[in-house]
């Protein structure tokens, strides 16, 4: 799980262009959008795409984006669970 | 038909930290290179983001567009197989981009339009931003040209044998038009013509200039390389020339031997 943490982490960084942010930096169990890293709707689209690109893995229904989309963490999570 | 200048400002002018003029993170780190390049022009020239809700036009030009976004968006769109598209790419590809960008920041729903007519596109800006000063619509507009080389549109063109002659080259520039003269007037643009035919260096000064003391820009690419609006280098150049005391400045613009375009520049008479 830590391993995949620290991937997610620089696929963000990478693929959401974090200026001058490190993956030491990005606080697993922080918050993605608003406060935290402050993500967007955009972000949002752009997270979807690192999900299926990278592991494969497509979001079920909208309903269960909020609780996965929290953090770096529940991603990571759900990565894990429905990854091919 | 007239227009007076108030301030113009290149990229190359622009020294203030881009996390000044644009401090939003979010919106700076989804701006490629160009859109940073010719937003924070803008900024500058407009004197800090609060200055763009003064405007009532803003014009931008460019005949590339945002290049590097578009290059990007294709290639996903042959890597990917029509599949998994990044919307920033596409949503930053569009040639009004920079236009848009400005407008957001200053939260300024004023006219906005962008040209995008090859090597005329500044020229059409200008002609635009003229017809609105005449006409009474516009007072204090933005006029703006940018366009940026990639690597693989610079390899395609050199493949044409495009650039043996001349660099290529990219560049923004943006000016403050007003229909007035006012305390902030720094020149006037007295004439803009679009020649049906080419013109030689004599013949422009003997069309174009009123002063004996004239000084004409006659297809500068050595300067500022070649692109489709490098005209907008030139015109800030003549700009700055007027503004030190030149009485005039006749830009001649030609791309590629074709379409070409006058400018002229004078002092305040």
């Amino acid at each position: 799980m830590e391993q995949l943490i620290q991937e997610l982490k620089e696929h963000l960084i990478e693929e959401l262009n974090l200026e001058e942010i490190t993956p030491e930096d990005i606080d697993a169990e922080a918050p993605l959008f608003g406060e935290g890293l402050g993500l967007d709707s955009i972000d949002a689209l752009e997270i979807i795409l690192i999900l299926e690109k990278y592991y494969g893995v497509k979001l079920a229904n909208s309903a269960e984006a909020k609780p996965v989309f929290y953090s770096v963490k529940t991603l990571a999570e759900y990565i894990s669970a429905n990854r091919k | 038909m007239r227009c007076f200048i108030e301030r113009v400002v290149t990229n190359h002018d622009v020294t203030t930290d881009i996390k000044v003029l644009i401090p939003d993170a979010g919106l700076r780190r989804r701006m490629s290179r160009v859109i940073k390049s010719a937003v924070t022009t803008a900024i500058e020239t407009v004197g800090g983001v609060e200055g763009i809700a003064s405007l009532d036009g803003i014009i931008t030009a460019t005949g590339w567009g945002c290049l590097a976004d578009s290059e990007r968006f294709l290639r996903n769109v042959i890597v990917d197989k029509e599949q998994l598209l990044n919307p920033t790419p596409f949503i930053q590809s569009t040639f009004n981009t920079v236009g848009g960008q400005i407008a957001l920041l200053g939260h300024n729903h004023c006219y906005n339009v962008t040209y995008v007519n090859r090597s005329h596109s500044f020229e059409d800006a200008l002609l635009d931003a003229m017809m609105r000063a005449e006409d009474g619509d516009s007072e204090h507009m933005l006029l703006g040209a940018f366009d940026e080389e990639t690597p693989s549109q610079r390899r395609i063109m050199e493949r044409m044998g495009l650039f043996r002659k001349v660099a290529c080259g990219e560049g923004a520039m943006f000016a403050i038009v007003g229909a007035k003269r006012n305390e902030r007037s720094i020149a006037e643009v007295s004439t803009l013509a679009f020649p049906a035919e080419n013109l030689s260096h004599e013949k422009v000064v003997a069309e174009y200039a009123t002063d004996e003391r004239t000084h004409v820009i006659y297809n500068n690419y050595a300067k500022y390389g070649l692109y489709p609006t490098s005209s907008a280098q030139c015109f800030a150049e003549a700009v700055k020339l007027v503004a030190e005391g030149t009485p005039e400045v006749v830009i001649y613009n030609e791309y590629f031997g074709a379409t070409p375009t006058v400018i002229v520049v004078r002092c305040l008479s």
